[in-house]
């Protein structure tokens, strides 16, 4: 995936357990990388896209994967779609379910206070609260944002990185009016497609976001000409 | 005989405008249309059409009223309730007040709960605006965003402050 991964544990254990714990992460991710990865040759999904393999044959992982894109893209009206252009992409719901999923793991392990980054999808979990900055739109050294999460996920989706890379199905082109949406709220895999949905909408994202509210999604967003928008029940950070 | 409000059916704009009307001068009149159906507003025909388009009523405010003709405003005293309306968020219905000839109150009411309540204000203004803002992000655990490279990791505050924690 070519996306840096940065991993805290607290827990008061000894240093090797930790690096194993840490190891295993890694390794999952690894795992994960090479069924998933769009740029792999020889991945499950690239098979999968050359016809080579059936949902049949793939791993439990990818099944999962494509019944969970198919909810989604129900769920989000189309917005979601991991098959634009007919060619299958899940890399938008892959990355915050592998990070929900190494999440899982350390609970498992033992190790229930603990933050994930991978590219800006965090898990901050555990009983202590964890602060979470908002990257600038504009300036990779400056926040503009930052929250109080408690056991929760946090994920961003922005034009900025790599362009208009996020297509708005009903008109074909590439997302414009929103620079950067993120989601806060209980499952990082839907954090995640949620703020990429939101996105993907444009203008109608920022009702999409108002509406997620509801659900305990809450959100801020700022446009591509600078405004910024928050639900009234962001954890902004005193 | 029913009456309503044709112009507030076409937008959320529409639906502003009365608002708009009722708070800041309630003896003002709105354009009316003849027994409006909500997704064929003024085509009853009868002696009081409207008078100004229903799909422009955000200019109407304060413009003079439905025909009628005359003083008075010729329009039937007593409340009147529209049809609901459909559109994307659920159904609006539009009840107007009129007395001594003019419409002195509009009112709107929505089924509440779920998805339609998030009409009112229109949507978008549930979201609180606020300048951009951009602060120095030294005392956070971690930052997210649409950070998906490597390279850009290694530039972007989240790669300081995994360096910082050691």
């Amino acid at each position: 995936m070519g996306t840096a991964v940065s991993i805290e544990l607290a827990a008061d254990r000894a240093a090797p357990e930790l690096r194993a714990l840490i190891a295993d992460v890694c390794g999952w991710l690894h795992e994960v990388d090479a069924r998933f990865s769009t740029y792999k040759e020889d991945s499950e999904v690239s098979r999968m896209r050359r016809g080579e393999l059936t949902s049949t044959g793939c791993h439990p992982d990818l099944r999962h994967v494509l019944g969970a894109c198919a909810d989604l893209w129900r769920a989000t009206d189309g917005y979601f779609d991991a098959y634009y252009g007919g060619v299958l992409d899940p890399s938008g719901y892959v990355k915050g379910w592998a990070v929900a999923e190494a999440s899982r793991r350390l609970v498992d392990a033992g190790c229930p206070t603990h933050f994930i980054s991978a590219g800006g999808d965090i898990a901050a979990r555990g009983d202590r609260v964890w602060r979470v900055g908002v990257r600038h739109p504009w300036d990779e050294t400056k926040v503009a944002w930052k929250l109080a999460v408690r056991d929760a996920a946090v994920a961003t989706s922005g034009t900025y990185e790599r362009g208009g890379h996020v297509i708005n199905p009903r008109t074909g082109k590439p997302a414009r009016f929103l620079r950067s949406v993120t989601v806060t709220g209980p499952d990082l895999t839907l954090a995640d497609a949620y703020a990429t949905a939101a996105l993907a909408m444009d203008r109608e994202g920022l009702r999409y976001l108002e509406k997620l509210a509801t659900d305990g999604y809450e959100s801020a967003a700022v446009t591509e000409d600078g405004r910024a928008f928050t639900t009234p029940g962001l954890p902004v950070a005193t | 005989m029913r009456r309503s409000t044709a112009a507030v059916f076409g937008t959320l704009a529409g639906v502003g405008m009365i608002f708009g009307v009722r708070m800041a001068a309630p003896t003002q009149i709105v354009p009316v249309a003849e027994d409006a159906a909500a997704e064929a507003p003024a085509d009853s025909g009868q002696d009081a059409p409207a008078d100004e388009p229903a799909d422009a009523p955000a200019d109407d405010e304060g413009d003079a009223p439905a025909d009628g003709g005359g003083a008075g405003g010729g329009l039937t005293d007593g409340e009147f309730r529209g049809t609901g309306s459909k559109y994307a968020y659920g159904t609006i219905q539009v009840t107007i007040t009129v007395e001594d000839g003019k419409v002195s109150a509009a009112d709107a009411t929505y089924p509440t709960g779920g998805e339609s309540a998030t009409i009112n204000p229109p949507a978008i203004e549930k979201l609180n605006e606020s300048a951009l803002t951009a602060e120095n992000g030294d005392d956070v655990d971690a930052v997210s965003g649409a950070t998906l490279t490597t390279e850009a990791y290694r530039k972007s505050l989240q790669a300081a402050l995994d360096k910082a924690a050691g």
